[in-house]
């Protein structure tokens, strides 16, 4: 319990060039005063960061050798965090600002696998900074900007005084179907209080037992199947551990690159705790969270975001996982 | 149970410790480096501080963040840090730049009869005596560690996917050559006879490669990442850091293809954290993760004595003075210990 206060807390600020990382990022360094923070940017950021501690990182993307071929980490960010973890003074927080470009992937799966690092800080959010006039745009010219979305636990819908009503409504529509978990907040100038984006510990367990999605019932007719949707799935009756096992780790393995990111809680037949997991493609961070609370119903959720998820007949494979 | 062993306190106290000199001074110690009869302790907070036996040792404010490596060329120490400064250090505390690379931090220094090297990001810089201007060896990856075999005729870059192994030819021109292997390798060695390379990995394992054929292997089996590893009485072993015990590999007659490692085993089933030779000898000096240090014999486990106990932190630094008279311990914590290694210096 108490290495967890040991851990740094690690924001990650993605987005696309030109949708405001950069001011976000120094309105944190500027009205956070008196805390002490490690800046990580890459060297071809777009402005100034006025912070003591900045140091430039080259995004490399590793493969793990160890034949999971999604298992990619980004090697400048073991190197970097473990050498701040040797400094004399202790840090209150670290961000990582990401280039416009990059896949949240390997930022998050970083955290799962390298043991160093996860001993001593922890992944405490990704947000994304959106543009609301450009974003749909973007959405469907890059895939890097629909994994942005995917991966956020904020998405920071920046610049909506230069988008009408209506258009405002049709990009948080479209945030919504790839990523109904996020919490979307309007802004301006990155005009947003800090206690929304940092300090959130979206990344823990504990907070997985709090995500009520919205059950969207939109039809998934005119999308194409490289689109990042979300389905969930909800059953009032216990699940089976062992089928469950089964579906749910032959699944990540055969289509852990198109999942990426599930969350869940897990309601096993005969044991009377709660089973609460989360995941990034493959990687999971998985374990019994206490007993259901009393006079309440137990349920089981499950959410999954990615690619072809219509393809790999989630449904039945959840159904078939209900004890009979 | 705690009041009991507050109650007598000296006795848990190594005669090491009894008879050395014990600092806590709060600050992680990230390395240290033999230069002669003196050790060079390179801090978290960007200062070293020079042991020598007789004189007390004073910070010398080097870096402005974090020392992140050490290396020695002659009487003289090197550093690099967090603020992109490449340094020399002389023993009587002078200190002057040879490099700086601004933002970028400088990750890797070794040096070998006045060629002085350091790593910063991709590239490997070098500056060969009387030289102002460093010779740039770029490579594909930001570079997890160099070292310079026995001769100084060849230069080991390792990086992700490899190892870039420049040769030195007798016209001064530097040539390489790559040896791959899959995944991040980290700090690199050559076994002191020349005939091994061996790496560390991003995976709980260690990469060799036998240079006269290519012959490579992994070496696995671990519990977590290996960050010390170290040849022992010349080329005799490799002992290696990350398990619960110090895993020694055979590396003389045909190396440690298809032989078992020889395991030393210590009380309290913590993990090995640090590993260093003791010089001249066919033994080792463990620090474990709860702040121990042992000296045992490879070949004979039984002969195995406490030099620290513990102090809740992982040891992070082992050096022993080249005339054998003193050793220093440093761990996460901030904590050294500077002894004499043998009784009768005992004041």
């Amino acid at each position: 319990m108490e290495e967890t206060n040991k851990q740094v807390p690690v924001t990650v600020l993605t987005g696309f060039l030109g949708a405001g990382k950069t001011t976000l990022l120094n309105r944190i360094l500027t009205e956070q005063h008196g805390k002490k923070y490690a800046v990580i940017v890459n060297e071809f950021g777009e402005q100034g960061i006025d912070n003591d501690l900045v140091v430039d990182a080259d995004e490399e993307v590793f493969e793990m050798n160890n034949g999971c071929i999604c298992c990619t980490v980004r090697g400048d960010l073991i190197r970097i965090l473990s050498g701040l973890m040797k400094r004399a003074d202790k840090l209150d927080a670290i961000i990582v600002e990401t280039t416009g470009l990059a896949d949240p992937a390997p930022v998050a799966q970083t955290f799962f696998v390298d043991q160093d690092v996860a001993d001593r800080t922890k992944l405490d959010a990704i947000v994304t900074v959106a543009d609301a006039v450009h974003l749909s745009t973007q959405l469907t010219d890059h895939h890097e900007a629909e994994e942005q979305i995917a991966f956020a636990d904020v998405v920071l819908l920046n610049k909506i005084d230069l988008v009408d009503e209506s258009g405002l409504e049709v990009v948080k529509e479209r945030i919504k179907k790839i990523n109904p978990f996020a919490k979307i907040i309007n802004t301006t100038k990155c005009g947003v209080s800090l206690n929304e984006i940092l300090n959130l510990d979206a990344f823990s367990l504990k907070r997985v037992l709090d995500v009520e999605p919205d059950f969207l019932t939109s039809d998934h007719d005119h999308e194409h199947d490289d689109d990042v949707t979300s389905l969930s799935f909800v059953s009032d009756t216990p699940l089976d551990m062992e089928k469950f096992q089964d579906w749910f780790s032959k699944l990540l393995q055969t289509k852990g690159q198109d999942i990426l990111r599930t969350k869940g809680i897990l309601d096993f037949t005969g044991e009377s705790d709660r089973y609460v997991f989360q995941g990034v493609h493959m990687l999971m961070d998985a374990s019994p969270m206490g007993k259901w609370p009393e006079g309440k119903e137990r349920s089981s959720r499950l959410v999954f975001i990615g690619r072809n998820l219509e393809s790999m007949n989630l449904k039945e494979g959840f159904e078939n996982c209900k004890s009979a | 149970m705690k009041a009991d062993t507050n109650q007598f306190p000296e006795l848990d106290k190594t005669k090491f410790e009894q008879r050395g000199t014990e600092f806590k001074l709060g600050i992680p110690i990230t390395n240290a480096v033999t230069v002669g009869n003196s050790i060079a302790v390179g801090f978290g907070d960007g200062t070293v501080r020079i042991f020598t036996s007789g004189k007390s040792s004073e910070p010398l404010k080097a870096h402005k963040g974090i020392v992140l490596c050490m290396s020695k060329d002659g009487d003289n120490i090197l550093t690099g840090g967090d603020d992109g400064r490449f340094l020399n250090i002389s023993l009587d505390g002078k200190i002057s730049e040879i490099g700086n690379f601004g933002t970028r931090w400088v990750d890797h220094v070794t040096a070998f009869n006045g060629s002085l090297v350091c790593s910063s990001g991709n590239i490997v810089y070098l500056w060969s005596p009387n030289h102002k201007e460093p010779k740039l060896f770029e490579h594909n990856s930001t570079i997890g560690g160099i070292a310079f075999d026995a001769k100084g005729r060849r230069l080991a870059v390792s990086r992700y996917g490899g190892v870039t192994l420049w040769k030195k030819d007798y016209s001064n021109k530097w040539n390489s050559s790559e040896l791959n292997w899959k995944g991040s390798h980290n700090k690199v060695i050559f076994s002191p006879d020349g005939k091994y390379l061996v790496t560390s990995m991003q995976e709980n394992q260690l990469h060799f490669w036998r240079l006269k054929d290519k012959i490579d292997s992994a070496m696995s089996g671990y519990g977590a990442k290996i960050k010390s590893f170290a040849f022992v009485d010349d080329s005799k072993y490799l002992a290696t850091s990350g398990a619960k015990e110090a895993v020694c590999w055979p590396f003389d007659g045909d190396g440690p293809v298809g032989r078992e490692p020889i395991c030393l085993p210590y009380v309290g089933n913590k993990l090995v954290t640090f590993v260093e030779p003791f010089p001249n000898e066919n033994a080792i000096l463990t620090g474990l993760s709860d702040g121990s240090v042992f000296l045992s014999e490879i070949e004979k486990a039984s002969n195995t004595i406490i030099i620290r106990s513990f102090t809740e932190f992982e040891v992070s630094a082992i050096a022993v003075t080249k005339d054998c008279s003193h050793l220093l311990i440093g761990d996460m914590g901030g904590n050294i210990l500077w002894t004499s290694i043998w009784d009768e210096e005992k004041k």
